[in-house]
Protein backbone atom coordinates (compact mmCIF):
# COMPACT_ATOMS: atom_id res chain seq x y z
CA UNK A 1 0.00 0.00 0.00
CA UNK A 2 2.92 2.38 0.74
CA UNK A 3 3.90 1.51 -2.39
CA UNK A 4 1.73 2.38 -4.08
CA UNK A 5 1.22 5.80 -2.89
CA UNK A 6 4.94 6.66 -3.32
CA UNK A 7 4.56 5.40 -7.46
CA UNK A 8 1.53 7.61 -7.46
CA UNK A 9 3.00 10.61 -6.04
CA UNK A 10 6.54 10.17 -8.17
CA UNK A 11 3.92 10.00 -11.31
CA UNK A 12 2.32 13.07 -9.85
CA UNK A 13 5.64 14.98 -9.70
CA UNK A 14 6.93 13.84 -12.96
CA UNK A 15 3.41 14.90 -14.77
CA UNK A 16 4.74 18.23 -15.89
CA UNK A 17 7.85 16.56 -17.26
CA UNK A 18 6.36 15.12 -19.76
CA UNK A 19 4.91 18.31 -20.96
CA UNK A 20 7.80 19.42 -22.64
CA UNK A 21 7.75 19.49 -26.78
CA UNK A 22 10.81 19.13 -28.87
CA UNK A 23 9.75 22.40 -31.44
CA UNK A 24 11.41 24.64 -33.87
CA UNK A 25 15.02 26.45 -32.22
CA UNK A 26 16.20 29.93 -34.00
CA UNK A 27 19.27 28.39 -33.51
CA UNK A 28 18.23 25.48 -35.27
CA UNK A 29 16.86 27.96 -38.33
CA UNK A 30 20.21 29.79 -38.05
CA UNK A 31 22.36 27.06 -38.71
CA UNK A 32 20.14 25.80 -41.51
CA UNK A 33 20.17 29.04 -43.36
CA UNK A 34 23.61 28.97 -43.03
CA UNK A 35 25.18 25.54 -43.10
CA UNK A 36 24.28 24.16 -46.51
CA UNK A 37 22.99 20.47 -46.99
CA UNK A 38 25.17 19.30 -44.53
CA UNK A 39 23.16 21.45 -41.45
CA UNK A 40 19.63 19.63 -42.82
CA UNK A 41 21.39 16.53 -41.80
CA UNK A 42 22.63 17.63 -38.31
CA UNK A 43 19.38 19.34 -37.54
CA UNK A 44 17.72 16.34 -38.79
CA UNK A 45 19.86 13.60 -36.27
CA UNK A 46 19.74 16.12 -33.95
CA UNK A 47 15.69 16.30 -33.95
CA UNK A 48 15.53 12.58 -33.90
CA UNK A 49 17.84 12.11 -30.83
CA UNK A 50 16.00 14.84 -28.96
CA UNK A 51 12.58 13.83 -30.26
CA UNK A 52 11.93 11.38 -27.65
CA UNK A 53 8.47 10.59 -28.91
CA UNK A 54 9.81 8.67 -31.53
CA UNK A 55 12.35 7.25 -29.28
CA UNK A 56 10.01 6.07 -26.73
CA UNK A 57 7.92 4.30 -30.04
CA UNK A 58 11.38 2.45 -31.03
CA UNK A 59 12.20 1.72 -27.82
CA UNK A 60 8.87 -0.30 -27.53
CA UNK A 61 9.31 -1.90 -30.65
CA UNK A 62 12.59 -2.90 -29.68
CA UNK A 63 11.45 -4.72 -26.47
CA UNK A 64 9.01 -7.11 -28.67
CA UNK A 65 11.86 -8.36 -30.51
CA UNK A 66 13.91 -11.36 -30.52
CA UNK A 67 17.21 -10.96 -32.32
CA UNK A 68 19.03 -8.45 -34.51
CA UNK A 69 17.92 -9.62 -37.53
CA UNK A 70 14.08 -9.11 -36.44
CA UNK A 71 15.47 -5.54 -35.31
CA UNK A 72 17.19 -5.08 -38.49
CA UNK A 73 13.52 -5.92 -40.20
CA UNK A 74 10.95 -3.81 -37.90
CA UNK A 75 13.33 -0.95 -38.10
CA UNK A 76 13.65 -1.32 -41.92
CA UNK A 77 9.94 -1.23 -42.08
CA UNK A 78 9.62 1.69 -39.83
CA UNK A 79 12.11 3.53 -41.26
CA UNK A 80 10.47 3.17 -45.03
CA UNK A 81 7.07 4.46 -43.46
CA UNK A 82 8.68 7.68 -42.29
CA UNK A 83 10.53 8.46 -45.30
CA UNK A 84 7.50 7.99 -47.50
CA UNK A 85 5.97 10.72 -45.64
CA UNK A 86 8.88 12.85 -44.50
CA UNK A 87 10.02 13.15 -48.21
CA UNK A 88 6.33 12.76 -49.97
CA UNK A 89 4.08 15.58 -47.66
CA UNK A 90 7.07 17.92 -47.43
CA UNK A 91 7.92 18.18 -50.51
CA UNK A 92 3.88 18.63 -51.57
CA UNK A 93 3.84 20.92 -48.93
CA UNK A 94 1.02 18.44 -46.60
CA UNK A 95 0.48 19.36 -43.30
CA UNK A 96 -1.24 19.37 -40.29
CA UNK A 97 -1.98 20.78 -37.28
CA UNK A 98 1.38 19.62 -35.49
CA UNK A 99 -0.26 19.15 -32.07
CA UNK A 100 -2.74 16.68 -33.64
CA UNK A 101 -0.01 14.73 -34.98
CA UNK A 102 2.25 14.37 -32.20
CA UNK A 103 -1.05 13.82 -30.19
CA UNK A 104 -1.05 10.60 -32.78
CA UNK A 105 2.45 9.97 -32.51
CA UNK A 106 2.18 10.05 -28.73
CA UNK A 107 -0.88 7.56 -29.29
CA UNK A 108 1.34 4.95 -30.81
CA UNK A 109 4.07 4.96 -27.52
CA UNK A 110 1.01 4.28 -25.70
CA UNK A 111 0.00 1.48 -27.97
CA UNK A 112 3.22 -0.04 -28.09
CA UNK A 113 3.09 0.03 -24.47
CA UNK A 114 -0.17 -1.43 -24.33
CA UNK A 115 0.70 -3.96 -26.57
CA UNK A 116 3.63 -5.30 -24.87
CA UNK A 117 2.46 -5.72 -21.59
CA UNK A 118 -0.33 -8.05 -23.11
CA UNK A 119 -3.21 -5.54 -23.02
CA UNK A 120 -5.26 -6.40 -26.07
CA UNK A 121 -5.60 -9.95 -24.75
CA UNK A 122 -5.81 -8.96 -21.23
CA UNK A 123 -8.20 -6.26 -21.30
CA UNK A 124 -9.85 -6.25 -25.15
CA UNK A 125 -9.67 -9.85 -24.93
CA UNK A 126 -8.75 -10.06 -28.51
CA UNK A 127 -5.20 -10.61 -31.00
CA UNK A 128 -2.86 -7.81 -30.89
CA UNK A 129 -2.79 -6.30 -34.96
CA UNK A 130 0.05 -7.94 -36.82
CA UNK A 131 3.46 -5.67 -35.50
CA UNK A 132 4.88 -5.48 -38.94
CA UNK A 133 1.78 -3.76 -40.56
CA UNK A 134 1.12 -1.56 -37.52
CA UNK A 135 4.37 -0.46 -37.35
CA UNK A 136 4.66 0.52 -40.96
CA UNK A 137 1.39 2.58 -40.27
CA UNK A 138 3.02 4.41 -37.24
CA UNK A 139 5.88 4.99 -39.17
CA UNK A 140 4.05 6.64 -41.82
CA UNK A 141 2.74 9.01 -39.15
CA UNK A 142 5.97 9.68 -37.61
CA UNK A 143 7.24 10.72 -40.81
CA UNK A 144 4.11 13.03 -41.23
CA UNK A 145 5.00 14.62 -37.63
CA UNK A 146 8.86 15.06 -38.61
CA UNK A 147 7.48 16.51 -42.03
CA UNK A 148 5.17 18.94 -40.34
CA UNK A 149 8.89 20.16 -38.28
CA UNK A 150 10.57 20.12 -41.14
CA UNK A 151 8.00 22.52 -42.76
CA UNK A 152 7.73 24.79 -40.07
CA UNK A 153 11.11 26.33 -40.27
CA UNK A 154 11.99 28.46 -43.66
CA UNK A 155 13.56 25.73 -45.86
CA UNK A 156 13.10 28.10 -49.11
CA UNK A 157 12.74 26.90 -52.18
CA UNK A 158 16.84 26.30 -53.70
CA UNK A 159 17.71 22.72 -53.92
CA UNK A 160 14.43 21.48 -52.01
CA UNK A 161 14.29 17.78 -52.58
CA UNK A 162 17.99 17.71 -51.78
CA UNK A 163 17.33 19.45 -48.33
CA UNK A 164 14.27 17.02 -47.40
CA UNK A 165 16.52 14.00 -48.57
CA UNK A 166 19.28 15.88 -46.24
CA UNK A 167 17.53 16.04 -43.50
CA UNK A 168 15.81 12.43 -43.83
CA UNK A 169 19.30 10.90 -44.05
CA UNK A 170 19.97 12.99 -40.48
CA UNK A 171 17.01 11.46 -39.05
CA UNK A 172 18.25 8.21 -39.96
CA UNK A 173 21.45 8.73 -38.09
CA UNK A 174 19.98 10.08 -35.51
CA UNK A 175 17.62 6.98 -35.32
CA UNK A 176 20.67 4.67 -35.24
CA UNK A 177 22.36 6.65 -32.75
CA UNK A 178 20.19 6.58 -30.16
CA UNK A 179 18.98 2.83 -31.27
CA UNK A 180 22.27 1.53 -30.23
CA UNK A 181 21.88 2.50 -26.65
CA UNK A 182 18.44 1.14 -26.59
CA UNK A 183 19.01 -1.87 -28.08
CA UNK A 184 21.94 -2.81 -26.12
CA UNK A 185 20.43 -2.08 -22.30
CA UNK A 186 17.30 -4.06 -23.65
CA UNK A 187 19.74 -6.99 -24.66
CA UNK A 188 21.98 -6.89 -21.84
CA UNK A 189 19.06 -6.51 -19.38
CA UNK A 190 17.41 -9.80 -20.95
CA UNK A 191 19.80 -12.53 -19.46
CA UNK A 192 19.20 -10.95 -16.10
CA UNK A 193 16.55 -12.44 -12.86
CA UNK A 194 15.12 -8.42 -12.81
CA UNK A 195 14.05 -8.35 -16.79
CA UNK A 196 10.80 -9.30 -16.30
CA UNK A 197 10.18 -6.58 -13.76
CA UNK A 198 12.38 -4.06 -15.79
CA UNK A 199 10.19 -5.27 -18.67
CA UNK A 200 7.07 -4.28 -16.99
CA UNK A 201 8.49 -0.78 -15.47
CA UNK A 202 9.42 0.22 -18.76
CA UNK A 203 6.42 -0.54 -20.75
CA UNK A 204 4.37 1.21 -17.99
CA UNK A 205 6.24 3.86 -18.26
CA UNK A 206 5.28 4.30 -22.45
CA UNK A 207 1.60 4.37 -21.18
CA UNK A 208 2.15 7.08 -18.69
CA UNK A 209 4.66 8.95 -21.46
CA UNK A 210 2.30 8.33 -24.40
CA UNK A 211 -1.17 9.60 -22.44
CA UNK A 212 1.37 12.64 -20.64
CA UNK A 213 2.08 13.50 -23.99
CA UNK A 214 -1.35 12.54 -25.30
CA UNK A 215 -2.65 14.98 -23.59
CA UNK A 216 -0.22 17.89 -23.51
CA UNK A 217 -0.78 18.30 -27.31
CA UNK A 218 -4.05 18.20 -26.87
CA UNK A 219 -3.89 20.84 -24.44
CA UNK A 220 -1.32 23.05 -27.06
CA UNK A 221 -4.36 22.42 -29.70
CA UNK A 222 -7.40 23.74 -27.67
CA UNK A 223 -5.34 26.97 -26.16
CA UNK A 224 -2.71 27.66 -29.02
CA UNK A 225 0.20 26.91 -26.83
CA UNK B 1 16.03 42.20 -81.42
CA UNK B 2 17.55 39.81 -78.61
CA UNK B 3 18.87 42.75 -76.63
CA UNK B 4 15.74 45.02 -76.58
CA UNK B 5 13.68 42.25 -75.44
CA UNK B 6 16.12 41.96 -72.38
CA UNK B 7 16.63 45.38 -72.08
CA UNK B 8 12.69 45.34 -72.00
CA UNK B 9 12.32 42.43 -69.05
CA UNK B 10 15.48 44.23 -67.61
CA UNK B 11 13.73 47.66 -67.29
CA UNK B 12 10.19 46.08 -66.23
CA UNK B 13 12.04 44.19 -63.10
CA UNK B 14 13.57 47.71 -61.74
CA UNK B 15 10.60 49.48 -62.22
CA UNK B 16 8.44 46.67 -59.80
CA UNK B 17 10.38 48.52 -56.57
CA UNK B 18 8.11 48.10 -53.46
CA UNK B 19 8.33 50.05 -50.60
CA UNK B 20 8.84 49.69 -46.98
CA UNK B 21 9.00 51.84 -43.84
CA UNK B 22 12.17 50.42 -41.20
CA UNK B 23 13.71 50.88 -38.66
CA UNK B 24 16.98 49.38 -37.05
CA UNK B 25 15.11 48.69 -34.24
CA UNK B 26 11.63 48.52 -33.47
CA UNK B 27 11.73 48.67 -29.76
CA UNK B 28 12.65 52.30 -28.74
CA UNK B 29 12.48 54.39 -25.57
CA UNK B 30 10.74 57.14 -25.12
CA UNK B 31 11.68 60.79 -26.27
CA UNK B 32 15.02 60.14 -28.00
CA UNK B 33 15.75 60.58 -31.62
CA UNK B 34 14.86 57.85 -34.30
CA UNK B 35 15.19 57.41 -37.79
CA UNK B 36 12.41 55.88 -39.75
CA UNK B 37 14.10 54.57 -43.55
CA UNK B 38 11.45 54.41 -46.56
CA UNK B 39 12.84 51.85 -48.84
CA UNK B 40 11.79 51.45 -52.42
CA UNK B 41 13.33 48.42 -53.93
CA UNK B 42 13.02 45.10 -52.22
CA UNK B 43 13.08 44.48 -48.28
CA UNK B 44 16.66 44.54 -47.94
CA UNK B 45 18.01 47.09 -50.34
CA UNK B 46 16.69 50.67 -51.07
CA UNK B 47 17.22 51.04 -55.15
CA UNK B 48 16.04 55.10 -55.21
CA UNK B 49 14.88 57.97 -52.79
CA UNK B 50 11.01 59.03 -52.99
CA UNK B 51 10.80 63.17 -54.00
CA UNK B 52 8.37 64.91 -51.32
CA UNK B 53 5.94 65.70 -53.75
CA UNK B 54 4.88 61.97 -54.49
CA UNK B 55 4.12 62.12 -50.72
CA UNK B 56 0.43 62.35 -50.20
CA UNK B 57 0.59 61.52 -46.16
CA UNK B 58 2.84 60.89 -44.11
CA UNK B 59 1.52 60.29 -40.79
CA UNK B 60 2.99 58.81 -36.88
CA UNK B 61 0.44 58.13 -35.06
CA UNK B 62 0.42 57.47 -30.86
CA UNK B 63 -1.78 57.21 -27.98
CA UNK B 64 -4.39 58.59 -30.37
CA UNK B 65 -2.85 61.47 -31.70
CA UNK B 66 -1.88 61.10 -35.76
CA UNK B 67 0.84 63.85 -36.13
CA UNK B 68 1.24 64.50 -40.15
CA UNK B 69 5.52 64.75 -40.89
CA UNK B 70 6.28 68.19 -42.64
CA UNK B 71 8.61 67.90 -45.81
CA UNK B 72 12.20 69.67 -43.75
CA UNK B 73 12.24 66.49 -41.55
CA UNK B 74 13.02 64.08 -44.61
CA UNK B 75 16.43 63.75 -45.75
CA UNK B 76 18.13 60.86 -47.73
CA UNK B 77 21.47 58.85 -47.96
CA UNK B 78 22.27 56.69 -50.53
CA UNK B 79 18.95 55.24 -51.88
CA UNK B 80 17.62 55.87 -48.39
CA UNK B 81 14.40 58.08 -47.78
CA UNK B 82 15.28 59.34 -43.98
CA UNK B 83 12.57 60.43 -41.41
CA UNK B 84 13.96 62.10 -38.68
CA UNK B 85 11.48 62.39 -35.81
CA UNK B 86 11.16 62.35 -31.97
CA UNK B 87 9.51 59.38 -30.05
CA UNK B 88 7.14 60.75 -27.38
CA UNK B 89 5.38 59.30 -24.56
CA UNK B 90 5.87 55.43 -24.60
CA UNK B 91 2.80 53.30 -26.81
CA UNK B 92 2.65 50.74 -29.77
CA UNK B 93 3.22 53.66 -32.83
CA UNK B 94 2.27 53.29 -36.21
CA UNK B 95 3.84 55.10 -39.24
CA UNK B 96 2.40 55.12 -42.83
CA UNK B 97 3.43 56.97 -46.13
CA UNK B 98 0.85 57.24 -49.08
CA UNK B 99 2.17 58.28 -52.31
CA UNK B 100 0.90 59.29 -55.33
CA UNK B 101 0.05 57.57 -58.16
CA UNK B 102 2.15 57.81 -61.12
CA UNK B 103 1.84 55.29 -64.94
CA UNK B 104 3.79 53.00 -66.58
CA UNK B 105 3.74 52.01 -69.88
CA UNK B 106 5.06 48.19 -70.64
CA UNK B 107 5.08 46.09 -73.40
CA UNK B 108 3.66 43.04 -73.40
CA UNK B 109 6.12 40.51 -72.17
CA UNK B 110 7.44 43.24 -69.88
CA UNK B 111 4.47 43.47 -68.03
CA UNK B 112 3.79 39.46 -68.19
CA UNK B 113 7.77 38.82 -66.58
CA UNK B 114 6.72 41.78 -63.69
CA UNK B 115 3.59 39.94 -62.91
CA UNK B 116 5.44 37.26 -62.41
CA UNK B 117 8.43 38.49 -60.89
CA UNK B 118 6.20 40.65 -58.35
CA UNK B 119 3.52 37.29 -57.42
CA UNK B 120 0.87 38.95 -59.02
CA UNK B 121 -0.63 35.89 -60.32
CA UNK B 122 -4.22 36.47 -60.49
CA UNK B 123 -3.60 39.09 -63.12
CA UNK B 124 -1.31 36.78 -64.53
CA UNK B 125 -3.98 34.03 -64.84
CA UNK B 126 -6.61 36.53 -66.49
CA UNK B 127 -4.29 37.85 -69.22
CA UNK B 128 -3.53 33.84 -70.14
CA UNK B 129 -7.40 33.11 -69.72
CA UNK B 130 -8.53 35.70 -71.86
CA UNK B 131 -5.97 35.81 -74.54
CA UNK B 132 -4.41 39.07 -73.12
CA UNK B 133 -0.81 37.60 -72.67
CA UNK B 134 -0.10 39.93 -75.84
CA UNK B 135 -2.01 42.91 -74.83
CA UNK B 136 0.91 45.87 -73.91
CA UNK B 137 -0.06 47.63 -70.39
CA UNK B 138 -0.70 51.30 -68.86
CA UNK B 139 -0.46 50.92 -65.43
CA UNK B 140 -1.08 53.34 -63.16
CA UNK B 141 0.25 52.83 -59.76
CA UNK B 142 0.30 54.08 -56.04
CA UNK B 143 2.14 52.86 -52.81
CA UNK B 144 0.74 52.62 -48.91
CA UNK B 145 3.16 51.66 -46.49
CA UNK B 146 2.83 51.30 -42.80
CA UNK B 147 5.43 50.28 -39.77
CA UNK B 148 4.27 49.25 -36.22
CA UNK B 149 6.96 49.69 -33.07
CA UNK B 150 6.68 49.57 -29.87
CA UNK B 151 8.28 52.68 -27.69
CA UNK B 152 8.70 52.30 -24.06
CA UNK B 153 7.03 49.39 -21.94
CA UNK B 154 3.03 50.65 -22.65
CA UNK B 155 1.39 49.18 -25.23
CA UNK B 156 -1.18 51.35 -26.79
CA UNK B 157 -4.42 50.70 -28.97
CA UNK B 158 -2.81 52.65 -32.02
CA UNK B 159 -1.91 49.62 -34.20
CA UNK B 160 -5.49 48.93 -34.79
CA UNK B 161 -6.11 52.53 -35.91
CA UNK B 162 -6.87 52.68 -40.00
CA UNK B 163 -5.01 55.52 -41.30
CA UNK B 164 -7.43 55.77 -44.64
CA UNK B 165 -5.03 54.99 -47.05
CA UNK B 166 -6.35 53.45 -50.73
CA UNK B 167 -5.10 50.14 -49.61
CA UNK B 168 -4.03 49.38 -45.98
CA UNK B 169 -3.20 46.42 -43.49
CA UNK B 170 -4.54 46.46 -40.47
CA UNK B 171 -3.28 43.82 -37.82
CA UNK B 172 -5.75 42.30 -35.68
CA UNK B 173 -3.79 42.10 -32.71
CA UNK B 174 -1.45 43.85 -31.14
CA UNK B 175 2.25 42.71 -32.92
CA UNK B 176 3.98 43.63 -30.05
CA UNK B 177 2.15 41.20 -27.48
CA UNK B 178 2.53 38.73 -30.08
CA UNK B 179 6.07 36.10 -29.28
CA UNK B 180 7.80 34.09 -32.04
CA UNK B 181 5.75 31.19 -32.86
CA UNK B 182 2.42 32.90 -32.82
CA UNK B 183 0.13 33.50 -35.82
CA UNK B 184 -0.80 37.05 -36.52
CA UNK B 185 -4.30 38.22 -38.25
CA UNK B 186 -3.86 41.27 -40.84
CA UNK B 187 -7.73 42.81 -42.63
CA UNK B 188 -6.50 43.62 -45.80
CA UNK B 189 -8.33 47.21 -46.91
CA UNK B 190 -9.01 48.52 -50.00
CA UNK B 191 -11.15 52.25 -49.88
CA UNK B 192 -11.69 51.35 -46.45
CA UNK B 193 -13.24 48.17 -47.20
CA UNK B 194 -12.35 44.16 -46.32
CA UNK B 195 -10.64 43.13 -49.59
CA UNK B 196 -11.01 39.42 -50.38
CA UNK B 197 -9.43 37.03 -52.07
CA UNK B 198 -6.24 38.84 -52.63
CA UNK B 199 -2.60 37.57 -52.52
CA UNK B 200 -0.37 38.49 -49.68
CA UNK B 201 2.42 37.56 -48.89
CA UNK B 202 4.78 37.69 -45.58
CA UNK B 203 7.97 36.96 -44.91
CA UNK B 204 10.42 38.10 -42.45
CA UNK B 205 14.06 39.01 -41.91
CA UNK B 206 16.47 38.59 -38.88
CA UNK B 207 17.05 41.11 -37.09
CA UNK B 208 21.15 42.30 -36.61
CA UNK B 209 20.78 41.88 -32.86
CA UNK B 210 22.36 39.21 -31.97
CA UNK B 211 19.72 36.72 -30.77
CA UNK B 212 18.21 36.62 -34.41
CA UNK B 213 19.42 34.26 -37.31
CA UNK B 214 20.55 35.26 -40.77
CA UNK B 215 18.55 35.48 -43.16
CA UNK B 216 19.12 32.51 -46.35
CA UNK B 217 21.25 34.66 -48.28
CA UNK B 218 20.94 32.77 -51.24
CA UNK B 219 17.32 33.90 -51.33
CA UNK B 220 17.03 36.95 -49.79
CA UNK B 221 19.90 39.06 -50.38
CA UNK B 222 18.92 39.85 -53.83
CA UNK B 223 19.09 43.13 -55.49
CA UNK B 224 19.23 44.98 -58.58
CA UNK B 225 22.20 47.66 -59.51
CA UNK B 226 20.52 50.82 -61.02
CA UNK B 227 24.02 52.19 -62.19
CA UNK B 228 23.46 49.27 -64.71
CA UNK B 229 20.55 48.33 -66.23
CA UNK B 230 22.00 45.33 -67.69
CA UNK B 231 23.23 43.86 -64.60
CA UNK B 232 21.49 42.18 -62.24
CA UNK B 233 22.94 41.24 -59.04
CA UNK B 234 22.86 38.38 -56.45
CA UNK B 235 24.54 38.45 -53.46
CA UNK B 236 25.47 34.69 -52.42
CA UNK B 237 27.81 33.65 -48.99
CA UNK B 238 31.25 33.43 -51.27
CA UNK B 239 30.27 37.37 -52.22
CA UNK B 240 28.72 38.87 -55.29
CA UNK B 241 28.19 38.03 -58.75
CA UNK B 242 26.87 39.86 -61.64
CA UNK B 243 25.50 38.36 -64.64
CA UNK B 244 23.81 39.00 -67.83
CA UNK B 245 19.52 38.06 -67.81
CA UNK B 246 19.17 35.02 -70.32
CA UNK B 247 16.40 33.90 -71.44
CA UNK B 248 16.44 30.46 -69.95
CA UNK B 249 16.61 31.76 -66.66
CA UNK B 250 13.80 31.33 -64.26
CA UNK B 251 13.09 34.66 -63.32
CA UNK B 252 13.30 35.08 -59.51
CA UNK B 253 10.37 36.50 -57.42
CA UNK B 254 10.05 39.44 -54.81
CA UNK B 255 7.18 37.36 -53.35
CA UNK B 256 8.72 35.13 -51.57
CA UNK B 257 7.98 33.88 -47.51
CA UNK B 258 4.37 32.51 -46.82
CA UNK B 259 1.68 32.76 -49.66
CA UNK B 260 -1.80 33.98 -48.32
CA UNK B 261 -5.15 34.42 -49.66
CA UNK B 262 -7.53 36.68 -47.49
CA UNK B 263 -10.73 35.20 -46.65
CA UNK B 264 -14.51 36.89 -47.56
CA UNK B 265 -13.72 39.60 -44.31
CA UNK B 266 -10.29 40.65 -46.46
CA UNK B 267 -8.55 38.73 -43.00
CA UNK B 268 -5.02 36.64 -43.72
CA UNK B 269 -3.06 34.86 -41.21
CA UNK B 270 0.67 34.27 -41.11
CA UNK B 271 2.53 32.37 -38.93
CA UNK B 272 5.33 34.39 -37.08
CA UNK B 273 7.75 31.46 -37.11
CA UNK B 274 11.13 33.17 -36.34
CA UNK B 275 12.57 36.36 -34.59
CA UNK B 276 12.87 39.40 -37.15
CA UNK B 277 11.61 42.05 -38.87
CA UNK B 278 8.35 41.00 -40.45
CA UNK B 279 6.56 42.35 -43.40
CA UNK B 280 3.28 41.53 -45.01
CA UNK B 281 3.29 43.00 -48.94
CA UNK B 282 0.45 43.14 -51.37
CA UNK B 283 -0.28 44.46 -54.45
CA UNK B 284 -4.14 45.22 -55.49
CA UNK B 285 -3.59 44.93 -59.55
CA UNK B 286 -7.01 45.32 -61.60
CA UNK B 287 -8.25 46.35 -65.13
CA UNK B 288 -9.32 49.70 -65.38
CA UNK B 289 -11.45 51.70 -67.76
CA UNK B 290 -9.92 55.13 -67.25
CA UNK B 291 -9.22 56.88 -70.13
CA UNK B 292 -5.11 55.92 -71.09
CA UNK B 293 -5.02 53.59 -68.49
CA UNK B 294 -5.42 49.69 -68.97
CA UNK B 295 -4.18 48.56 -65.29
CA UNK B 296 -4.19 50.07 -61.80
CA UNK B 297 -2.72 48.93 -58.92
CA UNK B 298 -2.28 49.90 -55.31
CA UNK B 299 0.45 48.66 -53.54
CA UNK B 300 0.69 47.79 -49.35
CA UNK B 301 3.26 46.87 -46.84
CA UNK B 302 3.27 46.43 -43.06
CA UNK B 303 6.23 45.90 -40.50
CA UNK B 304 7.04 45.29 -37.33
CA UNK B 305 9.23 43.16 -35.38
CA UNK B 306 8.87 39.77 -33.41
CA UNK B 307 10.92 38.69 -30.58
CA UNK B 308 10.64 35.69 -28.17
CA UNK B 309 10.54 38.56 -25.60
CA UNK B 310 8.71 41.93 -26.31
CA UNK B 311 9.99 43.32 -23.16
CA UNK B 312 12.55 46.11 -23.83
CA UNK B 313 14.36 44.38 -20.99
CA UNK B 314 14.74 41.39 -22.11
CA UNK B 315 15.26 41.97 -25.27
CA UNK B 316 19.00 41.08 -25.47
CA UNK B 317 18.46 37.35 -24.75
CA UNK B 318 19.93 35.08 -26.62
CA UNK B 319 19.38 31.84 -26.59
CA UNK B 320 17.62 31.98 -23.64
CA UNK B 321 14.95 29.77 -25.38
CA UNK B 322 17.19 26.97 -26.17
CA UNK B 323 18.76 26.71 -23.00
CA UNK B 324 15.57 26.64 -21.33
CA UNK B 325 14.61 23.94 -24.02
CA UNK B 326 17.53 22.16 -22.79
CA UNK B 327 17.51 22.05 -18.96
CA UNK B 328 13.58 20.73 -19.99
CA UNK B 329 15.22 17.73 -21.64
CA UNK B 330 17.43 16.89 -18.79
CA UNK B 331 14.41 17.56 -16.61
CA UNK B 332 12.58 14.89 -18.67
CA UNK B 333 15.49 12.52 -19.24
CA UNK B 334 15.73 12.74 -15.23
CA UNK B 335 12.16 12.39 -14.27
CA UNK B 336 11.95 9.55 -16.53
CA UNK B 337 14.98 7.61 -15.36
CA UNK B 338 13.52 8.02 -12.07
CA UNK B 339 10.03 6.87 -12.64
CA UNK B 340 11.47 4.18 -14.67
CA UNK B 341 13.55 3.35 -11.55
CA UNK B 342 10.77 2.96 -9.45
CA UNK B 343 8.48 1.39 -11.30
CA UNK B 344 11.24 -1.60 -11.59
CA UNK B 345 11.98 -1.17 -7.91
CA UNK B 346 8.30 -1.83 -7.42
CA UNK B 347 7.71 -4.70 -9.71
CA UNK B 348 11.13 -6.34 -8.62
CA UNK B 349 9.85 -6.25 -5.34
CA UNK B 350 6.84 -7.80 -6.39
CA UNK B 351 8.32 -9.99 -8.14
CA UNK B 352 10.99 -11.71 -5.24
CA UNK B 353 7.27 -11.62 -2.72
CA UNK B 354 5.69 -13.48 -5.51
CA UNK B 355 8.51 -16.01 -5.92
CA UNK B 356 9.16 -16.44 -1.78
Amino acid sequence: MRSKKYVLSTLLLLFPLLLAAHGVSASDQELLNNGGLLSYIYVGAKHMITGYDHLLFLAGVIFYLKGFKDIVRFITVFTIGHSITLIGATYLGIKANEHLVDAVIALSVLYKGFENLGGFEKYIKVKSPNLLLMVLIFGLIHGFGLSTRLQSFDVGTSQFLSKIVCFNIGVELGQVLALIPIVFIISFWKSKRSYKAFYKAANLYLIIAGMGLFLYQLYGYFNGH
Amino acid sequence: MKKIFFAIIVIALFCSHTMFLKLDSYFLEPHTPVTLQLFNGTFEESENVIDRNRMLDVSILNNSVRTKVSESQWTEKDSITLLNFKTGDAGTYVAGVSTKARSLEMEADAFNDYLEHEGIYDMLEWRKNNNALASKAIEKYSKHVKTIFQVGAIKTKDWQTVLGYPIEFVPLKNPYNLNTGDSLEVKLLLNGEPLANQLVYADYKAHSNSHSHNVNEDEKEHGHSHDNLKSHTHKDKSGSHSHEPKESEEPHTHASGQKLRTNAEGIAKAHLSADGIWYFQTIHLVNTEEEGLTHESNWSTLTFEVTHAHDEDTHTHEHGHEHGTNYTMYALLIGSLLLIGVLFFWFNRKNNKNEE
